[in-house]
């Protein structure tokens, strides 16, 4: 083996202080050890790049055809030439924005509850049990959603909606609450149902990543609040919610962009619709997995360039997403202004 | 327990658990291999799954294990073009033009059809009258067209009254429910549309965005304002079950509606009867399906327009997707194991098929499935006496005695007639809602079902339950608009709160979701209970 290290002298004193020589590896196992994470770091960079590439190329074709009028359309009929996925990918977004409008606060005030108000037993099981959440199938909430909640929840949307339906998006325009014969299914298979499950489905993973980061507030700092005449909620507001603003939005950013890819719950809730459908609590929705997840045993060759087209939209929007929440999290640090 | 001692323990739990677990599965496992039987998995039609899955669950006594994943038909059709899958269902074949696309299909002489059982595309439909469901719905094939879309969107439309004469149906919007994934369920109904009433269902796809003319048959149904998409067989009819979806109707194989204890529209047949989707009636129907004497595909346009009084027009066949040549992942075990389960369903599983909602195969077609299952690679080439098969079409003389044998149907099933058939297929009692008769009793029920449904107006409930026992219709009528359907039932002997086509149990579904919850539950909070448990014990 050659080594080409500075052996030191043994004594220990024959060189005198000054700017040593940066030592090469040890050579060995450290190479294997680096060499493997490398490899790691750019599988995954790899990994990345192909799906990019695979679905660039799937798509192409589709592009093509459609050109800059893909992103405009709101129709989805491939085989006739006549697709976009402006409905789609509105659909998508809007889905995702319930989830988060649902999920944020809840997981906000578990994580709150779990790491600063919970006796030691219950925050041991609740931490579990938001873990197990987290485990259960898409699938199930997908059919808890479905075959129970929307139907038996109808009161809630209805309710909204005469309530609130001065503001724009959450009025129902097919549904007419003085008729009793009026179907009670323009508030079912919508928006809000899927973006709720979605954001049950999201919610463990959000508080998760926010209960590590409260956990994490310096001990000193907390009880310097204390010290200072501040009450429990007081502590809060100024130590441990600024100390864990990144975890906050990181592990929201996580949510999002989950809440964005989610496939199988929202395809099976949603009436798939595709026109632009501004009011969340009626019926008919529409998310680019779902669509993926519905027609591509069906889709013509041409079809499934257009449905991987329609993929790699979503695929860079949760990039887009996911860097901004990057850069979001690099200009906020952990801990920024405090001393721990 | 000392420090030692306690993994010790702990280790003979856990391997008591294993044991347990190890005895229970072994217990449970069919005596499989015995005969070399090797799991096979097919995928594709939803309309035809009900059939499949009791045949499936039948032929595991044997040992023979047949994963089938109901996914549609499309899906099937292209798994089985990529060899993912042992063998497709599916209700079309390959090679049709749909929206300008051809299917291709695979190699020729790679693969054969097989029809595997008969049925009736049904509308399924949930409607009420005075807090009692409608169960004696009639239709034109025109008037399903127009619904299917949205040219007619209110039940008291006059085309639907029409086919209804003795049925007072409410200003409820009509809600209709197709399939959101590529179906073979869609291609039959579209099929039926395109076929009789070309130039409503080519306006509709042109409304939809379609660009073709004729715009024909389609798997996919149109995406269209006001019409609900739900996924999978099982998925729409769900939908149409929900008490809240009252005023939907949607298109499935009967069998769905049958499990769902949800009654079916009645369809009008050219000779001017309106027929339900009955095993009978199906046979009588497919005796005019033309079948391709190479390939055993269906040509239905001749069932459509049937002049029998019998027939139910939106009759078809559901085919069995069969590789023929040994590929990379089907080999002549599975082909053995196929044939076999073939076999099963070909003879003895027919017998089953009125039961489940379906109609047997004639005996022509099962004797050119034989001949099918022959050519699967490994096929055992069991010899079949299929008089011994109890397949209720099979006669001596090589009529179809199902057919032969059908009832025709009553008079109060013609189009036209001043009343129309209640469901034990007696003329309603109360002939266009103008005489009383018969009305007394039933009116009193009904408006109370009226004042606990209706919810709004109790005091208007009431009331119009006493009109209605008086078998005045104009007072109820009136209170119908916005009374919540309270005097209508009362008014109109028609309506029967007994489906006569339940034979199963209504409340499966919601035993499901129990179970589903429990599970949950169960899975959620059950191992950090145990946890804290062993925790504490230690």
């Amino acid at each position: 083996m050659t080594q080409l290290i500075d052996v030191p002298d043994p004594v220990g004193h024959a060189t005198p202080d000054a700017p040593r020589r940066r030592v090469s590896l040890p050579g060995g196992i450290d190479r294997v050890f680096r060499g493997v994470l490398r490899g790691a770091g750019f599988t995954v960079l790899g990994l990345m790049a192909t799906v990019g590439v695979f679905l660039l190329i799937r798509g192409l074709d589709a592009f093509s055809v459609a050109g800059f009028s893909f992103f405009t359309t709101q129709t989805w009929q491939p085989d006739s030439r006549n697709f976009g996925i402006a409905a789609v990918l509105v659909g998508t977004l809007l889905i995702a924005s319930v989830a988060l409008v649902v999920a944020f606060p809840l997981a906000l005030g578990m994580a709150l509850f779990i790491s600063e108000y919970a006796p030691r037993w219950l925050k041991r099981f609740l931490t579990s049990a938001i873990d197990l959440m987290a485990a259960v199938p898409s699938v199930v909430y997908g059919l808890f959603g479905s075959t129970l909640l929307q139907w038996r929840g109808t009161d809630i949307p209805r309710w909204l909606s005469i309530q609130f339906g001065w503001i724009p998006f959450l009025s129902v325009p097919q549904a007419d609450p003085d008729n009793p014969l009026s179907p009670e299914t323009v508030y079912a298979t919508s928006t809000f149902w899927a973006g709720l499950v979605v954001g049950f489905m999201i919610m463990p993973f959000i508080c998760s990543v926010m209960r590590e980061s409260f956990t994490q507030a310096p001990q000193g700092e907390r009880e310097g609040a204390y010290a200072l005449g501040s009450t429990r909620w007081g502590m809060i507001r100024s130590v441990v919610l600024p100390f864990g603003r990144s975890g906050m939005i990181g592990g929201t950013m996580l949510g999002l962009g989950r809440a964005l890819g989610e496939t199988i719950a929202v395809a099976l809730i949603i009436s798939p619709i595709f026109v632009i459908q501004p009011h969340i609590l009626g019926a008919g929705a529409n998310s680019v997995s779902a669509l993926i997840a519905q027609q591509w045993g069906a889709a013509s060759p041409f079809g499934l360039g257009a449905l991987m087209a329609a993929g790699l939209a979503l695929f860079m929007l949760t990039l887009v997403v996911n860097f901004a929440a990057s850069a979001v999290i690099a200009r906020s640090r952990s801990g920024q202004g405090s001393d721990a | 327990m000392t420090p030692q001692a306690r993994p010790r323990g702990r280790a003979a739990a856990l391997l008591t658990v294993l044991v347990t677990l190890g005895v229970v599965l072994i217990g449970f496992a069919p005596t499989a291999s015995a005969q070399g039987y090797v799991p096979i998995s097919g995928a594709g039609s939803t309309w035809s799954f009900n059939a499949i899955d009791q045949w499936r669950k039948n032929v595991q006594q044997f040992g023979i294990r047949v994963n089938f994943a109901a996914t549609g038909s499309t899906d099937g059709r292209n798994q089985f073009k990529n060899n993912q899958v042992d063998f497709a269902v599916s209700e079309i074949p390959y090679g049709l033009t749909d929206a300008g696309v051809k299917d291709y299909p695979p190699p020729a002489g790679s693969y054969s059809y097989m029809p595997i059982v008969a049925g009736g595309t049904s509308l399924m439909y949930n409607i009420n009258i005075g807090g009692k469901r409608v169960t004696n719905l009639r239709l034109s094939g025109e008037t399903v067209t127009k619904i299917f879309t949205r040219n007619i969107t209110m039940w008291n439309d006059p085309q639907i009254a029409a086919d209804n004469p003795s049925l007072k149906l409410p200003a409820r919007q009509i809600i209709p429910v197709v399939r959101s994934d590529g179906s073979g369920s869609s291609a039959q109904f579209t099929a039926y549309m395109a076929n009789r009433y070309g130039g409503i269902w080519d306006d509709f796809c042109h409304k939809a965005g379609r660009a073709q003319t004729p715009c024909g048959f389609t798997s996919n149904f149109p995406s269209y304002q006001g019409i609900i998409a739900q996924n999978g067989s099982i998925g729409v009819s769900n939908y149409v079950r929900q008490a809240q979806s009252e005023g939907s109707i949607t298109y499935v194989e009967y069998s769905y509606a049958k499990n769902a204890g949800f009654p079916v529209a009645k369809l009008l047949n050219q000779a001017g009867f309106y027929v339900s989707p009955t095993a009978q009636a199906v046979a009588v129907a497919l005796l005019k399906a033309q079948i391709n004497p190479t390939d055993l595909t269906q040509d239905l346009t001749q069932v459509y327009s049937d002049g029998d009084d019998r027939t139910y027009p939106m009759s078809s066949y559901s085919y069995m997707i069969l590789p023929t040549v040994v590929t990379g992942k089907f080999d002549e075990q599975k082909g053995r194991t196929l044939s076999d389960f073939a076999y099963y369903f070909l003879c003895e599983g027919q017998q089953s098929a009125d039961r489940l909602g379906f109609s047997p195969l004639p005996i022509n077609l099962v004797q050119a499935g034989l001949e099918q299952v022959a050519k699967i690679p490994g096929s055992t080439k069991k010899p079949t006496d299929i008089g011994k098969c109890n397949n209720p079409t099979f006669s001596n003389n090589g009529t179809n005695t199902l057919a032969v044998t059908a009832p025709h149907p009553t008079a109060c099933d013609k189009k036209g007639g001043p009343t129309q058939c209640d469901v034990s297929g007696k003329p309603a009692a109360s002939g266009g809602g103008t005489s009383g008769t018969g009305g007394t009793s039933s009116g009193g029920s009904s408006g109370g079902a009226g004042t606990n449904t209706g919810g709004t107006t109790p005091g208007t409930g009431g009331a119009a339950g006493a009109s209605g026992g008086g078998g005045d219709t104009t007072s109820g009528d009136g209170t119908a608009a916005d009374g919540g359907t309270t005097g209508d039932g009362g008014s109109d002997g028609s309506v029967s709160a007994v489906p006569v086509s339940v034979s199963l149990p209504q409340d499966d579904g919601t035993l499901l979701i129990v179970v589903a919850v429990v599970l949950m539950v169960m899975v959620v909070a059950g191992p950090p209970l145990v946890a804290r448990f062993m925790r504490r014990k230690s």
